[in-house]
């Protein structure tokens, strides 16, 4: 139990273990490093119910849904405009972008905005930017912010011209064809929406979800499908 | 608090208060959503700032400006647009430790291709990728990423 908490939270224990030696070798050191972090965790602490409103404020009132379906070869710089403000809206690590847009690349979403939407995922989520110009300054996050853009917009229109779609793997089955639902744990980020919605099929296990049972068809109710279509990463995959 | 900090707070009341009258229950469901993302997020955020805190302690301020002060840009650039590309942290975290360097001497240079490698180029999920999209588009999309992580920080010194 104890060792699976460590195992969970190497990068805490891993800290603990430093501060206690620092501590008894070097107190001098010690205090040294409590007053930075002090400074750091009082600057954090501020910047954190900015960044938190902000990213509930999108999460409810952006229509992801409407966003998704004008992002086609057809769709020009509408399509790229829109897969900016699509990436730069969600919250997560880059990793959790990947089954979102394998999703909208089965939708018919050209190569260039997938770029886009990778890209501005990464490096320009609007809460971020809050962050980043508290901690480096409005100018240095604005610059930063214009250049970024310029660039991720070469980069989709460099990578069109290279990869075709006919390049992209598309095999999406289920390892065992009686499994109608499974959660694709490496795209999970822990966050526990699933078990929240849906108790009775989900449970955490080592800060992943998991599914408790598997229901067939018939068992599966309404809830497991309202917790499919919540999980922010689409991690939980219905092959129905 | 700085003015800045303040104006986002402000920004943050008015929104939130704006998003519960119109709708509160939709509001409530979407906080409940960001609160248990960031709960999880939490502990390695502290323990992060905790090795900030550690990092600089160690780190005298001149060594910091000798290495990366702009003395040989290129290659302190690019040697930190490596460390980005391998580094898993959140951007979370990201922002006050490379702040924290540039307060005590580290040029901007350097400290813009780290930022932008570290989101943008993922060695680390290099598998995921190519599992999710095919190696041709993960090559291609993080060998670009690297590529303008250093035009951007370039221009970055230009422009500041």
């Amino acid at each position: 139990m104890i060792l699976e908490k460590i195992k969970t939270h190497k990068l805490i224990a891993l800290v603990t273990v430093l501060y206690a030696g620092l501590l008894i070798f070097l107190p001098e050191k010690a205090m040294s490093a409590f007053a930075n972090t002090g400074y750091y965790l009082k600057e954090m602490i501020q910047i954190m119910p900015v960044i938190f409103v902000l990213t509930v404020t999108i999460e409810t009132w952006v229509p992801k849904e409407t966003i998704t379906k004008k992002l086609g070869d057809q769709s020009g710089i509408i399509g790229n405009l829109l897969s900016f403000i699509l990436g730069s809206i969600s919250a997560g690590p880059i990793y959790a972008a990947f089954p979102i847009c394998k999703m909208l690349l089965k939708k018919g979403a050209s190569i260039t905005n997938i770029v886009i939407i990778l890209s501005s995922w990464a490096v320009i989520k609007v809460p971020m930017l809050a962050n980043e110009a508290k901690f480096l300054g409005p100018d240095f996050m604005a610059t930063r912010w214009i250049l970024t853009l310029i660039s991720i917009l070469a980069m989709a229109y460099v990578t069109t011209f290279i990869v075709k779609k006919k390049d992209l793997s598309t095999n999406e089955t289920s390892s065992d064809p009686s499994v109608l639902f499974e959660i694709k744990s490496a795209y999970c980020i822990g966050c526990g929406v699933c078990t929240k919605l849906a108790p009775t099929y989900f449970e955490m296990k080592n800060s992943k979800g998991q599914l408790k049972t598997v229901p067939t068809k018939k068992e599966a109710s309404e809830e497991i499908f309202i917790a499919i279509e919540n999980c922010p990463t689409k991690a939980i995959q219905y092959y129905g | 608090m700085d003015l800045f900090t303040k104006i986002l707070w402000g920004i943050s009341i008015i929104l939130i208060v704006i998003s519960l009258k119109k709708d509160a229950n939709k509001t409530k469901d979407s906080m409940k959503k960001s609160r248990s993302m960031m709960k999880n997020m939490i502990g390695e955020i502290i323990a992060i700032l905790f090795m900030i805190g550690l990092i600089l302690a160690f780190i005298p301020a001149d060594t910091v400006e000798r290495l990366l002060g702009g003395s040989n840009l290129i290659l302190s650039t690019i040697a930190a647009a490596i460390i980005g590309s391998v580094t898993l942290i959140p951007a979370f975290v990201a922002f006050p430790l490379v702040g924290s360097f540039v307060n005590i001497g580290a040029s901007i240079v350097p400290a813009v291709a780290f930022l932008t490698t570290l989101t943008m180029v993922g060695v680390v999920t290099f598998p995921l990728e190519k599992q999710t999209f095919g190696l041709k588009f993960t090559l291609v999309r993080n060998g670009l990423s690297f590529l303008f992580a250093l035009i951007i920080a370039l221009g970055m010194g230009v422009f500041l």
